[in-house]
């Protein structure tokens, strides 16, 4: 039997902890990135890594309270059994990055410090400066490094995977539940210097591609979180989940090439968010008295205050700003003030974001309350996966936990998710695993601050086990799979890039068939469409400004020939898959006509359990006139009863007339 | 390569470098400070109440005379000098092969740490001409190469010097300023390359590692460099404007037998007036 | 702050000397491009709207100029490039400070101590190599719970985050005078490993567990291209964006590895 192999697309942070945790497993792996791994998105995260701990635990807080909030932030749309899974191990992902050598920041005595972060009442956020994300991608990346060293890993940076390899499945090779006729057997990927495309051979294929922030322009993500990736794998057949769901930062720095974000940490170390109650008080921010001061957060939601959940703190934002015409300066931003908090306290625990607002704003963010806006952020939708249950089954779904109540269930590996089960968190293409943020299994409808890296790290650590249970067990082998499916697949990607290629580099092109024109065109239209405030006319609208785009795409010319290192290519390929992707969270938010967690709409304002606690999957159908079916898969709720998200809320939101619905960074 | 022979390659190299460092310091470095104390001697000589001459000039010229033949009767004196020699020809050897290693940068990034970086290397070089010549000349009696064709000897030794210096003894000669010249950038070159040399050692060896104690440690080896190079400057200047015919008599007057062997013992008399 | 960032950008031009190259085999040229900053423009966004419009300014067209980036927001070390003859990241490089004026011109060129992709964008393996040349990473035992990791003050946890925060991005390669090009994989192992390498070694010998690899690190930076061949120019700490403290972390691996040496004397073998 030759030997097993496994491909990891993506090296973030799900990427790398699947690398190590194969790698150490003896399997070798093959691990592709558009960048060198070290530089990919996960080193932007800034606040932290939550998990149960031991002062929390001692103030009534338990992994189960974790699970429990992480529901409720999520507003009950993420299938359950895998949240409890993952807040029962977090803790272990901390102490095994703990002994990696993450410097995270500690206690005069020594022991790991905490902080607070938006959705919890207890301190359970651990963090290394301000620039956790960075600091736990190093610590993978050097294990990942030290496995390459032992020849356990090989690396393929700037390369650009372009599709999945899939083979006819043989239903008695079936893992798990069978969605699909298809099994993936590897890859076909492009180096971005040479531009050579090859086929890779693989027993599984693990795609952590992370998010698709590049979709809506100016985001919070890196350059290369177009979402491309995920948008092969759809096309190629695996289901897309939730796309509607996009979580939109209140907190972030508009700019001219991105927006920045200034992390929850800001407001867990004790940042307050105002606005002069007075429109238009043109006076320095420091000389407006406390009582002229609107802390509107704070006013309406005295329990949580400034760390509400995202999606609402920047609805309030936007409302303050759009609705209420009180954005600072008359434009829209507010303020984030850190100035009343000891400067050097700040600089141990913030450093990082505040030399970010300093670098790219000018401002001393010790000094002056920082101006921020909302910024799309993060996606919880994804590639659908599945999973194999654990052995918790309470029969009758429990009620809300409170600090201090005896968690139902206890937190070893095995409750929540069957551990090693081949099926966790592989997509309806057997072979196919969708691990970190390209996966859309934990957050529901808002992601919880820090709860991203924990997902992406748990993911790698503990499912990478089920690849390599799945590559072990399994009878069959890709090395059996006939040559032809991967020269085919070469070959259609060859002539795609060739058609891409066509007439490139010759003369002018008219903005219509720019793909960088275009590229602004979509960004533009889904962040005033799709993002804190949406309605069904303006997604309508916003579909047949994407028909335009795709035909458009269809027939770019590209304004570069190049046969090396061709990025505008790469760029304009990705074009195509993002629109593509675009159509599917529009078609999906659409039809979930209701309100829930980050997906709010003006026409349906409220929460609509019995129509719509169901999960949003997509899948192309190419042979339709209307290639996205969308179809629905009930929540599995059988741990907790959902109840309403109100976050101790005041007095009710008045009704605001359905003014405006442009986008966040607008 | 196999681990042992690696492991072998990585101990050779170190030592080659850290013996590079030392050699700079010991017997280099120390050599260069006894060596710019002695000729100095012909300026603060002149302090000296003691010396074979009545006026102030004179009593450096014999305060000088009295150091230098102190020296040349010291006992092993060859086997000092090879080393000194051998030490040098090690130093220059390996500091030429690791200049080869770098690509001064000084346009791009023109602060002071990386101005003295390029000048440390340029130093090196200019000092090893000048040693080489200094050497040749005055020890070897290359006179060839001396205007004037004058030989040092250790007997007279201002007077040989000074004519060395000045290209003849009535004046000074535009061919014996260019040398005087050499000295003078010679001397310099050779006095800041060693104290810089002592601030970056510091680094090499780890004694200073925090940035203060790194620019505290600058301080010091300035001080010391300001010294050197005033001592320097000042035999350089002292030589060139002493009178070789005077400092002839002081100097014969000082050994009238011409007999260096017996010298010693009148050297330990010689206090006495 | 976005207002009299406005009125300084305000619809003023400014010009872009761009370093080119189509491939390591081709001959470097400048060409030059004119853009109009947004408000809060940095050399990135600049970059974006030439890849739209790639005409230069004498009116010709031309191809988007290739570059690497990331994050935008100088954390990932992607875009690093020289800038007016100075190493730095191009994403924090904001047009209103390098370039106030109407008119003026911001050169761009690649890093000359890596090989040419393409335009701006280099091949910096041997960054990474140095990683490996130096077993920067701890030794954990697997990755199996076995509870927390070793215990650590504030007073050591503080400098190693420091130390921690390197992104590789190669300014204190690209400013060093000794780091110079070696296109040849095999040259590596004996050439300058640079100060970011050594800065690493510190960090990982002051970790409890990561100490266990401590000589064989010390060992590599003994060896030829290790710290020996610095030669205290000091350029990499002025250059580094992190404000990483390289020369203290060179300073103490050489008293490291001289006390290394003697133990070593005394206890080998
Ligand atoms: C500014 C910011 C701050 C954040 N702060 C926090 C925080 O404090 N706490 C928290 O929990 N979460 C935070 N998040 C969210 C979190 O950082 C991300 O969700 C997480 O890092 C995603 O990791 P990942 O491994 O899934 O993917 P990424 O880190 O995005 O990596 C994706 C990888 O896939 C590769 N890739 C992509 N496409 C292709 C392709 N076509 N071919 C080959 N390779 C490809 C890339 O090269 C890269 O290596 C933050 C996010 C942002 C934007
Ligand atoms: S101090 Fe050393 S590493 Fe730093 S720039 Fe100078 S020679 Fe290079
Ligand atoms: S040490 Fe500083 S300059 Fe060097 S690679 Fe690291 S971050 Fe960049
Ligand atoms: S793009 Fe990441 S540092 Fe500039």
């Amino acid at each position: 039997m030759s030997e097993r192999r496994v491909i990891v697309v993506g090296g973030g942070l799900a990427g790398l902890a699947a690398t190590i945790r194969i790698a150490e497993a003896g399997i070798p792996v093959d691990l592709f990135s558009m960048c060198p791994v070290k530089r990919s998105h996960s080193v932007c995260a800034q606040g932290g890594i939550n998990a149960a701990n031991d002062i929390a635990r001692q103030q009534g807080y338990s992994e189960y309270q974790h699970f429990d909030e992480t529901l409720l932030g999520g507003d009950f749309l993420a299938d359950q059994a895998p949240v409890l899974e993952m807040a029962n191990f977090a803790p272990r992902v901390i102490d095994l990055l703990d002994r990696m050598g993450v410097p995270f920041n500690r206690t005069t005595e020594g022991f790991r410090d905490l902080r607070l972060f938006g959705g919890s009442l207890f301190k359970r956020t651990h963090f290394a400066g301000a620039t956790t994300g960075q600091q736990l991608l190093y610590a993978l990346d050097e294990q990942t490094r030290r496995w390459e060293v032992e020849g356990k890993v090989r690396k393929y940076e700037f390369w650009e995977f372009l599709r999945p390899v899939l083979d006819e499945l043989d239903p008695d090779d079936a893992i798990g539940h069978v969605h699909s006729d298809k099994r993936c057997v590897g890859i076909v990927a492009q180096d971005m210097r040479t531009m050579q495309i090859r086929s890779f051979r693989a027993d599984a294929v693990i795609m952590a591609t992370g998010g698709c922030g590049l979709i809506f322009g100016k985001s919070t993500n890196s350059v290369i979180c177009t979402g491309g990736a995920a948008s092969r794998c759809y096309q190629a057949g695996a289901w897309y989940a939730n796309g509607e769901m996009i979580q939109v930062h209140p907190t972030a720095i508009p700019g001219a090439d991105k927006c920045r974000l200034m992390s929850e940490s800001a407001r867990g170390e004790g940042g307050r968010i105002w606005v002069p109650r007075k429109a238009d008080d043109d006076r320095k921010p420091t000389d407006i008295p406390e009582e002229e001061r609107l802390y509107f957060l704070e006013e309406k939601y005295p329990k949580y205050g400034n760390l509400v959940p995202r999606d609402i703190a920047s609805r309030e934002i936007f409302d303050i700003c759009i609705n209420q015409d009180l954005g600072v300066a008359g434009q829209n931003q507010v303020f984030l003030d850190l100035t009343h908090k000891d400067p050097e306290e700040l600089d141990r625990k913030l450093g990082g974001i505040l030399e970010i607002y300093e670098k790219f704003v000018g401002d001393d963010p010790r000094k002056v309350p920082m101006r921020i806006f909302p910024a799309v952020h993060y996606s919880m939708g994804g590639l659908w996966t599945q999973y194999t249950q654990g052995d918790y089954d309470p029969h009758q779904p429990h009620g809300a936990h409170n600090p201090g109540d005896t968690p139902p269930i206890a937190t070893e590996p095995g409750h929540g998710l069957k551990l090693g089960a081949s099926n966790n968190m592989m997509t309806n293409i057997p072979g196919l695993y969708a691990f970190g943020e390209v996966n859309f299994a934990y957050h529901g409808a808002t992601r919880l601050g820090a709860n991203a890296l924990l997902s992406c790290i748990f993911d790698g650590l503990y499912n990478g086990l089920s690849v390599v249970n799945a590559v072990r067990d399994a009878e069959f082998s890709a090395a059996d799979a006939p040559q032809s499916i991967f020269d085919h697949a070469v070959a259609d990607e060859q002539t795609k890039t060739d058609a891409l290629l066509e007439g490139a580099g010759s003369g002018e092109i008219p903005d219509e068939l720019n793909p960088y024109i275009i590229g602004l065109e979509l960004g533009e239209e889904m962040t005033a469409a799709s993002t804190v405030v949406k309605t069904g006319d303006r997604m309508r609208q916003a579909m047949t400004k994407l028909d335009e785009l795709s035909d458009r795409c269809s027939r770019m010319k590209l304004n570069d020939a190049a046969a090396w290192s061709n990025r505008t290519l790469s760029y304009a390929r990705s074009l195509q898959d993002m629109v593509v992707l675009a159509k599917v969270i529009l078609k999906g938010g659409l039809q979930r006509e209701e309100s829930r967690g980050s997906h709010y709409r003006l026409d349906f304002p409220d929460r609509d359990d019995e129509n719509f606690f169901k999960t949003t999957v997509a899948e192309h159908v190419p042979s339709n006139p209307d290639p996205i079916r969308i179809f629905y898969c009930n929540v599995d709720a059988r741990l907790v009863e959902p109840r309403a998200r109100s976050y101790g809320e005041k007095k009710a939101k008045p009704e605001q007339p359905p003014a405006q619905t442009a986008g966040a960074g607008a | 390569m196999g681990h042992e022979e690696e492991g072998t390659l990585a101990k050779r190299y170190f030592l080659l470098r850290r013996l590079h460092s030392l050699t700079g310091i010991l017997p280099i470095g120390v050599f260069l400070i006894f060596h710019l104390t002695t000729n100095s001697s012909v300026l603060w000589g002149a302090a000296n109440t003691r010396a074979h001459a009545d006026d102030l000039p004179g009593r450096g010229i014999a305060t000088f005379q009295h150091e230098v033949s102190f020296i040349n009767n010291l006992p092993g004196l060859l086997i000092m000098e090879i080393t000194l020699w051998a030490a040098i020809a090690f130093h220059a050897i390996l500091g030429i092969w690791y200049a080869t290693t770098g690509k001064s940068n000084t346009a791009r990034y023109p602060h002071m740490d990386n101005r003295r970086y390029a000048l440390q290397r340029l130093t090196g070089y200019i000092a090893l001409l000048f040693i080489l010549y200094h050497i040749a000349t005055l020890r070897w009696g290359w006179s060839f190469l001396v205007p004037g064709g004058v030989t040092w000897g250790h007997e007279h030794a201002a007077s040989t010097l000074a004519l060395a210096l000045r290209g003849s003894a009535d004046s000074i000669t535009v061919a014996g300023l260019a040398v005087s010249l050499f000295y003078f950038v010679g001397v310099t070159s050779a006095v800041f390359h060693f104290a810089n040399g002592l601030w970056t050692a510091a680094i090499t060896w780890g004694l200073t590692i925090s940035t203060a104690a790194q620019r505290r440690w600058g301080v010091v080896c300035a001080g010391l460099g300001i010294l050197l190079m005033a001592m320097a400057w000042g035999s350089v200047v002292g030589f060139l404007f002493t009178d070789p015919e005077k400092a002839r008599e002081i100097e014969s007057a000082m050994h009238p037998e011409e007999d260096s062997t017996e010298h010693t013992a009148r050297a330990t008399t010689d206090g006495a007036p | 702050m976005a207002a009299s960032n406005a009125q300084q950008s305000g619809k003023r031009h400014i010009r872009l000397k761009i370093l080119r190259q189509e491939a390591q085999d081709k001959l470097p040229r400048y060409e030059t491009f004119d853009v109009q900053p947004e408000p809060g423009a940095n050399v990135i966004s600049c970059l974006q709207q030439i890849a739209a419009r790639p005409v230069t300014a004498s009116g010709e067209q031309s191809t988007p100029v290739a570059y690497d980036a990331g994050c935008l927001e100088e954390v990932c070390g992607a875009c690093t490039m020289v800038i007016n003859g100075r190493v730095r990241q191009s994403c924090s490089c904001l047009i209103d400070q390098i370039a106030p004026n109407d008119g003026d011109t911001i050169t761009l060129e690649p890093m000359t101590k890596f090989p040419v992709i393409r335009d701006l964008w280099v091949d910096r393996s041997r960054l990474f190599h140095a990683l490996k040349r130096t077993s920067s990473w701890v030794p954990i035992d697997s990755i199996y719970d076995r509870g927390p990791g070793p215990k650590e003050l504030p007073d050591k946890q503080e400098p190693r985050y420091v130390l921690s925060t390197c992104m590789s991005c190669g300014c204190c390669l690209e400013a060093c005078p000794q780091y110079n090009p070696r296109p040849d994989e095999k040259d590596w192992d004996e050439a300058f490993i640079g100060a970011h390498a050594i800065s690493q070694v510190r960090l990982f010998n002051l970790h409890d567990t990561g100490k266990q690899l401590k000589s064989e690190r010390l060992e590599a930076l003994m060896g030829p291209g290790g710290v020996s061949d610095c030669g205290n120019a000091q350029n990499c700490v002025k250059v580094c964006p992190k404000e990483i403290p390289l020369t203290e972390s060179i300073a103490a691996i050489g008293r490291a590895v001289t006390v290394h040496s003697i133990a070593r004397w005394f206890t080998a073998r």
